[in-house]
């Protein structure tokens, strides 16, 4: 098999400092171990670290972060108004037509200036590899080269997966390269995407001893507590996690609280705030001795495409509590054998009880989940399946 | 609250079994009335995409509409926990609420009205949608058998 020498990454932001998004850590950590690997990597993104405005806040340009080339191009200028209109169409799923999901596209993130590049430049790289598929930016730069292009989707089953667009994107793509096998089989559901040109790879997880009473050592005010890490807002369930937990402390009595890391607004009842713990943007480490010392990590959200943050808590050692409408946490934690999923409030409610009742269950969980991702997703097994995916 | 019977090995968790099993206890306490509590509909209020094609959630989330839905304007125990001047403080209280009543009472009998047509109106729609569906059903299957003596 001939080899891929030199690939191109492309992707909405740069994860870094001030950037959360798992599809974005996945795709620069994936260039990283390409890199590694001795591959020539070059990665190609926007100028935008806000994901709901995309305005450009970076200075545009090339620099050489993490020991890669990164390449920064502005956005361009959007109209809110259209995106908006567009918007209504596409999310109902009627009446809506290849044009609705053009403007759509269009006016949520694209870089003519990213474009230009990849058409005066496409021919060097052997691979391209897009992601994640939900932005205009993912599409236009798809269409550029397709023979050479690796999709990296990220997909879940929400209403705009359902757009012809998306369709067309998926089955003109040279490879599609799932994170994990609900993923694939939703592709292969919505698209019908040939089983020859997709593959599963993820990405890994760098695996490090974190202590439990940590946490508890810098928050003795904090008592028991379960915890979420991530974005939060609507898409991630985070107001009906706060809603569940506000439910769950007036209904059992038990004193039990939250703790939350990542960015965005939080909605808290003010009954709630003094159990509710803001750590907002935290360190890798910060973050995994937090989950160290939890009774559960919850995962509210109902569209992941791998759910990164699920299998750092079991890394953590932390067992975790996911809702059932996500196919992929599910499966994590049917075949890990370390979590528990609920459909239903009066669920939620009894799985917590079960989890705080029982610490010896939950080591046992929690200890499941880490020999699960030792197992599977180190980046010794997947910058192999990576590199594999890339050069076929 | 009581601790639920579930079997649990330390040695080892089959989170599906475990998953199933609360599944029924909760089925099981549900028809007992465990949960006809309106916190629990409030927090499932943000949970309704995930009940789109269930019915038991819709039963379920009309019975908390059910139980929440008067407005108690009834009278209540007025206590004071301040031990100081706390008889003064009751008979206070006491002063402002006879006076309050007398101002929301028609207030909020008329809001328990409204409250009670909403759910006469949810109700009533449920139902027709009910009927409706049940009615496309024997449609659909009708039209399948006769399509199934077409093709013989």
């Amino acid at each position: 098999m001939p080899t891929a020498e030199r690939i191109c990454f492309v992707t909405l932001r740069y994860a870094g400092e001030g950037v959360v998004g798992g599809a974005e850590t996945m795709i620069r950590d994936q260039a990283l171990h390409a890199q590694r690997a001795g591959r020539k990597v070059s990665f190609l993104t926007t100028c935008a670290t806000n994901h709901f405005t995309w305005e450009n806040e970076i200075e545009p340009g090339t620099r050489e972060i993490d020991g890669i080339e990164v390449t920064f191009f502005p956005t361009d200028p959007r109209d809110v108004t259209a995106f908006l209109n567009a918007q209504r169409l596409v999310e109902k799923q009627v009446d809506r037509t290849e044009e609705d999901e053009l403007t759509w596209l269009s006016q949520g993130v694209s870089s003519e200036a990213l474009y230009a590049h990849l058409r005066e430049h496409g021919e060097q790289y052997d691979r391209i590899l897009i992601g994640p598929y939900l932005f205009g930016l993912t599409y236009f730069a798809s269409q550029l080269f397709p023979d050479r292009t690796i999709l990296i989707p990220c997909l879940h089953d929400e209403s705009f997966a359902y757009m012809s667009v998306m369709r067309k994107m998926f089955r003109s793509v040279r490879t599609c390269m799932f994170n994990t096998t609900p993923e694939q089989a939703l592709a292969q559901k919505l698209y019908d995407v040939d089983p020859e040109s997709s593959v599963v790879v993820g990405m890994g997880l760098e695996v490090g001893d974190y202590d439990p009473l940590a946490f508890a050592a810098k928050h003795p005010e904090i008592p028991e507590y379960i915890i979420y890490s991530g974005r939060r807002e609507g898409l991630k369930g985070t107001p009906l996690l706060i809603a569940y937990f506000q439910a769950f402390r007036e209904r059992t009595e038990r004193d039990l609280h939250l703790v939350l890391c990542g960015k965005g607004e939080i909605g808290v009842d003010p009954a709630m705030r003094p159990y509710v713990h803001d750590l907002g943007y935290v360190t890798e480490r910060e973050k995994l001795e937090a989950m160290a010392g939890a009774v559960a990590f919850v995962h509210p959200s109902r569209l992941e495409s791998f759910g990164i943050v699920l299998l750092e808590s079991w890394l953590a050692g932390t067992p975790a509590l996911v809702h059932s409408d996500c196919a992929v946490t599910r499966q994590h934690c049917a075949d890990a054998n370390a979590g528990l999923w609920w459909q239903t409030y009066p669920e939620f409610e009894t799985q917590l009880c079960v989890m705080l009742d029982r610490p010896e269950m939950r080591d046992s969980m929690g200890k499941a989940g880490r020999e699960y991702v030792q197992s599977r997703y180190t980046w010794d097994t997947i910058s192999e399946r990576l590199l594999e995916a890339i050069d076929r | 609250m009581e601790r639920d019977p579930f079997e649990i090995k330390a040695d080892g968790v089959d989170s599906a079994q475990l998953v199933a099993e609360i599944k029924a206890v909760v089925q099981a306490k549900m028809t007992t009335g465990a949960y006809d509590d309106p916190r629990i509909a409030r927090a499932e209020r943000l949970n309704l995409d995930t009940f789109k094609d269930d019915q038991l959630f819709s039963d379920f989330y009309l019975d908390c509409l059910r139980d929440a839905i008067e407005v108690d304007i009834n009278d209540f125990e007025i206590v004071e926990r301040r031990p100081r001047f706390s008889g003064l403080l009751v008979r206070l209280k006491k002063t402002i609420w006879n006076l309050l009543r007398f101002y929301t009472y028609r207030m909020w009998t008329q809001q328990n009205q409204v409250n009670g047509f909403l759910l006469s109106a949810i109700e009533s729609s449920e139902h027709r949608h009910l009927e409706k569906l049940k009615k496309l059903d024997q449609r659909v299957r009708e039209l399948e058998r006769r399509l199934a003596d077409e093709n013989k």
